[in-house]
């Protein structure tokens, strides 16, 4: 395929999903009988952030905050912009009345307990990722959205990033030719630790860090990995047959119980391999999936897409600046082998969007239409087993198959 | 600790010698140099405390930067037109406080000011006069009074269609007040300096032990007075800052949203003309709106408007055919700040 078609049809599949997005419609517009009142459990940072996501959804209206550190409390309101009502224990939000639906967003060794609950409330259940925080969760969350009937998405919000979607049309339309490896980053510089507040005691501080400790957290591969892991399942249409991994605490020795860097290599049951690596020591490769197909790559970050061929492809249109460090030229280095470094193309350049506001529209949208979403128990599902099986082969230190993983054997 | 002073070299100096620790980073955000100091007991929480203030500032970026593409006010520009469009408190409260200084400015401070700011170049460091056609269709874009904000539903609509919000002005001083909330809760004090023009502190140490100064539009590196922050903000806006000079005139960034051709008012040509416009008010976002709105009002318009601050002081700096002068309401010894220069 010639590079502009690539882009050609890339931007007017963009076009349709921004249309969608468009006049989405406003609050007036809203029947009373459709308006959401959202109930949030875990009023933390990621938790504030959703709820100003779902806010900015027409017609919802966060009725309930619950959540055990009294300071998140206030801090919620000042996001709602009115006294919601409060709650320091989640079944008591449950159990009021005026709730439609459920935003899940405490620490991951606790999704199990929330989200199950509030499934079996009767409520449709945003939960953030990872699904769960062993495979048992996973089940048992799946299980509850099969048992109940009621709507569950995880929060994968790369699902409804329109530069992810439209990348995943154009490789499965073979626009890279045929995909046999990802490489995946996630690499921050930071300590990933909260502040504390003055006369904060142990407690507290295991509370506000949370991921940190083993009981709450899955660690890198569940927090930053659960996006990237969770495409190259979607993208390969399948579940790894094994995974290793490794890592450790060699730079943040301060107490903490999880890795401050993991490398994890997954194998899937086409040959393709998934190759994931966290660090918290560097962010100059930040987050982004690198894409290698034969004809070509498609780099994914937050906020675009960026598509490069390869410049030997047949019928290739790749013009001669984008060949730098391809040409010919004698002398001791092997230059057809030295990285790419031109700018590449973008295919759907400027038209990014917040992915979290479209995973809140797309729940709310399930919610008034009773139907699916992309993002649903299945897929959480799937993307929560393989990164327990990944955290699994780092535990062990060896290499675990998904079939022994599943059956309880590894 | 050496205190690296990276305010001595743009608008504004402090007092050199202070032998008491604290600690700095600094950090590009918002287009400019977010520098924050710390004066924390707790030394062992650096780290942390400095990527939550980063993190917080970064927050309020993504939100209200009109350069990503997924910011909420780009959404807002993209979708207003077409309707009213909910958004979060946090926003909304925002433009209202937006939309009332313009008023009380009597739209010297504008947020509508989008097309405009795009149409002359300055934040795309491409500054340029537009061509008259240009110029009047962005100019047909800007009013505050077409920026409908409904409290009862959130929503934020355009009556004019291809306005554009530009929350330039403010969004920096929106962001140090934010960071600033977040040390208090976590019991520090702080003194956050973003870019030079827009600072603020909090507690004791850099309240009153920290002077800042106010620098000289000409002179470079020398200052012109200073004041004490004490749980205040400090926000200047002048011409040596992006700034060109086409045909013998200066054309600023500091867009006049009333007479769009310059940034001088309907003021007198004889008037002096505003070299820059200091202003301290309790926080910084409205530090930074009054010092827009006061550098294109100039002291004989600007000082009725003044009075509806009670709370707030400004020093204008201005050039004239007796060279520069100064003129202040409220602000800490101007007669000293006159007589030494």
């Amino acid at each position: 395929m010639e590079r502009r078609e690539f882009i050609g049809i890339a931007a007017a599949g963009l076009g349709a999903l921004s249309l969608g997005m468009r006049g989405y419609g406003s609050p007036q517009a809203i029947a009373p009988s459709d308006w959401v009142n959202l109930g949030v459990i875990g009023v933390g940072n990621r938790g504030q952030h959703m709820m100003r996501m779902m806010l900015r959804v027409p017609g919802v209206r966060i009725a309930g905050l619950c959540d055990l550190y009294e300071p998140r409390i206030g801090e919620g309101r000042k996001v709602t912009g009115e006294q919601t009502p409060s709650y320091s224990d989640y079944r008591k939000l449950l159990d009021a009345r005026d709730i439609d639906a459920v935003l899940v967003a405490t620490p991951l060794g606790l999704h199990a307990e929330h989200v199950i609950a509030a499934l079996e409330s009767g409520r449709a259940v945003y939960g953030e990722k990872s699904m769960g925080r062993t495979l048992d969760d996973c089940n048992r969350i799946r299980d509850a959205a099969r048992r109940t009937g009621k709507m569950l998405q995880v929060g994968l919000q790369y699902t409804y990033a329109p530069w992810y979607i439209e990348a995943q049309k154009r490789i499965r339309e073979g626009g890279i030719g045929q995909v046999t490896q990802v490489q995946s980053y996630w690499h921050r510089n930071n300590n990933w630790r909260r502040p504390l507040p003055p006369g904060a005691g142990p407690e507290i501080e295991k509370l506000l860090n949370w991921r940190l400790y083993r009981e709450w957290s899955g660690g890198l591969l569940a927090e930053l990995g659960s996006h990237q892991i969770s495409f190259a399942n979607t993208l390969f249409g399948a579940m790894p047959v094994s995974a290793i991994a490794s890592g450790g605490i060699d730079y943040w020795k301060d107490g903490r119980e999880i890795e401050d860097n993991v490398h994890a290599i997954l194998r899937y049951p086409g040959g393709q391999t998934l190759q994931a690596s966290f660090i918290t020591t560097n962010r100059l490769d930040g987050a982004q999936e690198r894409i290698f197909g034969t004809g070509g790559s498609i780099v994914l970050t937050h906020t675009e897409a960026i598509y490069y061929q390869e410049p030997w492809y047949p019928n290739s249109a790749v013009p001669p600046e984008m060949t730098i460090g391809h040409k010919l030229i004698t002398g001791p280095t092997y230059s057809a082998e030295q990285p790419y470094q031109g700018k590449g193309d973008t295919p759907i350049k400027g038209e990014a969007s917040d992915a979290d506001l479209l995973a809140c529209r797309e729940f709310i949208d399930c919610i008034r239409t009773q139907r699916r979403p992309s993002a649903d128990e299945n897929l959480g599902w799937s993307g929560g087993v393989t990164v327990a099986l990944c955290n699994q082969a780092l535990k062990t230190e060896r290499k675990i198959e998904l079939s022994e993983f599943l059956a309880g054997t590894s | 600790m050496e205190p690296y002073n990276p305010l001595a070299e743009a608008l504004y100096t402090h007092r050199e010698g202070s032998l008491e620790p604290f600690l700095m980073r600094s950090r590009q955000a918002m287009g400019t140099r977010f520098t924050v100091y710390l004066y924390d007991t707790e030394a062992e929480r650096e780290h942390e405390v400095f990527q939550a203030v980063f993190e917080e500032i970064e927050r309020i970026e993504k939100t209200f930067s009109r350069f990503l593409a997924s910011s909420e006010i780009v959404r807002i520009n993209d979708e207003a037109s077409q309707g009213p469009v909910v958004t979060d408190p946090e926003v909304f409260n925002l433009l209202v406080f937006a939309k009332e200084l313009s008023e009380k400015t009597e739209g010297a401070f504008d947020i509508t000011i989008g097309r405009l700011s795009r149409a002359w170049g300055f934040a795309e460091r491409r500054p340029a006069i537009p061509s008259p056609d240009t110029l009047r269709a962005a100019e047909a874009a800007v009013g505050w009074r077409h920026l409908n904000l409904d409290v009862n539903w959130r929503t934020v609509e355009f009556l004019e269609s291809g306005m554009e919000l530009d929350l330039g002005a403010i969004a920096k001083g929106y962001a140090v007040d934010r960071a600033l909330d977040l040390l208090r809760t976590l019991g520090i004090e702080a003194m956050i300096d973003a870019g030079s023009s827009s600072i603020a502190a909090n507690g004791e140490y850099f309240s009153q032990r920290w002077p800042i100064g106010v620098a000289d539009p000409v002179r470079v590196g020398e200052s012109l007075g200073e004041v004490f922050l004490g749980n205040r903000a400090l926000s200047t806006s002048g011409i040596r800052e992006q700034s060109f000079t086409a045909d013998g005139r200066v054309y600023s960034h500091l867009l006049n949203p009333i007479s769009p051709l310059s940034h001088r008012s309907a003021e007198d040509s004889e008037a002096p003309q505003v070299m820059q416009t200091s202003i301290l008010a309790p926080d910084s976002a409205l530090a930074d709106g009054l010092s827009t709105a006061m550098f294109i009002l100039g002291p004989r318009r600007g000082e009725a408007v003044m009075e509806q601050f009670p709370a707030c002081s400004v020093l204008w700096i201005l050039s004239g055919c007796a060279g520069l002068s100064c003129s202040g309401i409220r602000w800490p010894a101007t007669q000293q700040i006159i007589e030494e220069r």
